[in-house]
């Protein structure tokens, strides 16, 4: 569907939530400071990548051919 | 001359002109003497102050309750039946003027809710943030333009299959039961159907207190969405939705969440990892900085007890030093003390040699 970006293939909301996954990893008992500012890159890229995505992303809109005033069907 | 006929012969002549000249009549005005006979078929009169015609309709098209002393439009045909009586046969009814539609949205308000209907453990949630929708409408009304504008501007990405129906008048129910159909029946089914019309009177708003129509919002398969704009009395088909909005700019709002908050939200989320770094950094800090406080007390303390052990050992050696005993007045003496012997005295002040000359046992 067209929600997803097409460079890493994932939509807008696998992004969304592995952020919030990521976010709740400074939280949890596996938190290291060693880790933390890596971490903490990768959360910008994907804020970063899920603003992109949401500002480019367009709707699809089609106005489909079946008529309806009649009870002729496709 | 005119032809010679017979009577059924002038009936369908009669009728063939009539169906010429009046193909399809549109009526107004009251009803009386309604009544259904085995279940099929209905009759009734349709009057006004002057005047009274018979109509005949089959039940299947009585689409919207309908009760003496209700102002009504019909769509019939005029026709002779074989008794000679002039008849109007009703295609369509649909009642006219406040008091009645009020009165006929009552009568199937209380029908549908009496089945559940509209019961709230019916109600499907809608998905937070759909990819693919279905909308029912007609894509000239302000409406519609309405909710693509505000879909468009607060979210992306979404495939947005549109039906184009009649939202009011006689086909408008028909049309968008066949569009809901339509939809139901795709393999690949919508994740939400929103049924949208811009505001109108209530006589243009009828056409979703059509029974069927809400029927059919009722068994829908695909959750719905119905966005009719109207503000001051819900229409049956908004009861029987999953989730009715107020106009169809609500419709898009309650459908798609909006990106630039979502935006804000995502910015907020990220900003509040360093704060939450600094305070982890700090903690971490202030814990090494406890243990350290703790090491060095416990040094110190150790290095007091060897201290006082010390200290204590000294005392002790410092009474044993034979030189206190010189002190208080005593001697040391060196030596065999045997008679004759020179022996080695030693007292505080001299050390003295001496010989012994007795030696007595105690």
């Amino acid at each position: 569907m067209s929600q997803v970006n097409k460079t890493s293939q994932k939509t807008i909301q696998q992004k969304t939530i592995e952020l919030h996954e990521i976010v709740a990893w400074f939280d949890s008992d596996e938190f290291t400071l060693e880790k933390a500012m890596d971490t903490f890159k990768k959360a910008e890229a994907l804020a970063a990548d899920i603003e992109h995505d949401l500002l480019s992303l367009k709707n699809d809109i089609q106005v489909i051919k079946q008529k309806f005033d009649t009870e002729t069907s496709e | 001359m005119s032809p010679k006929l017979s009577v059924s012969e002038y009936i369908a002549l009669t009728n063939q002109t009539l169906e010429y000249a009046y193909p399809t009549v549109e009526i107004e005005g009251e009803v009386a003497g309604f009544k259904i006979n085995q279940g099929k078929y209905v009759f009734f009169d349709i009057k006004d102050a002057g005047a009274s015609v018979g109509c005949f309709m089959m039940v299947y098209a009585l689409r919207v309750p309908i009760e003496d002393g209700m102002k009504v439009i019909i769509s019939a045909s005029p026709k002779l039946t074989q008794w000679g009586k002039f008849s109007l046969t009703v295609r369509a009814i649909r009642p006219s003027g406040e008091g009645s539609l009020k009165k006929s949205f009552e009568i199937l308000k209380a029908k549908l809710d009496s089945e559940g209907l509209f019961a709230l453990d019916r109600k499907r949630l809608l998905p937070q943030s759909p990819q693919h929708i279905a909308v029912i409408s007609s894509t000239q009304a302000a409406g519609y333009a309405d909710f693509i504008k505000i879909l468009n501007d607060r979210w992306g990405g979404v495939a947005v299959d549109v039906a184009h129906v009649q939202v009011q008048g006689a086909s408008a129910p028909d049309q968008i039961i066949r569009a809901i159909k339509y939809f139901n029946e795709r393999e690949v089914l919508p994740e939400v159907l929103v049924i949208i019309r811009g505001g109108g009177s209530a006589d243009d708003l009828s056409a979703f207190n059509d029974e069927l129509l809400v029927r059919e919002i009722a068994g829908s398969r695909i959750p719905t969405l119905v966005g009719v704009g109207h503000e001051v009395d819900e229409s049956l088909s908004d009861l029987v939705a999953d989730k009715s909005a107020a106009t169809p700019s609500n419709a898009a709002q309650i459908i798609v969440p909006d990106k630039y908050e979502t935006i804000r939200s995502v910015q907020s989320s990220v900003r509040t990892l360093l704060p939450r770094m600094e305070r982890i950094v700090s903690e971490q800090q202030t814990e090494v900085r406890a243990l350290l406080r703790a090491i060095l007390q416990t040094i110190d303390r150790q290095v007091d007890e060897k201290l006082a052990e010390n200290q204590q050992s000294r005392t002790i050696l410092a009474q044993l030093d034979p030189r206190r005993v010189l002190e208080r007045g005593y001697a040391l003496l060196r030596g065999d003390v045997t008679v004759g012997n020179e022996i080695q005295i030693e007292t505080k002040q001299a050390i003295i040699k001496a010989e012994v000359r007795d030696v007595t046992s105690k």
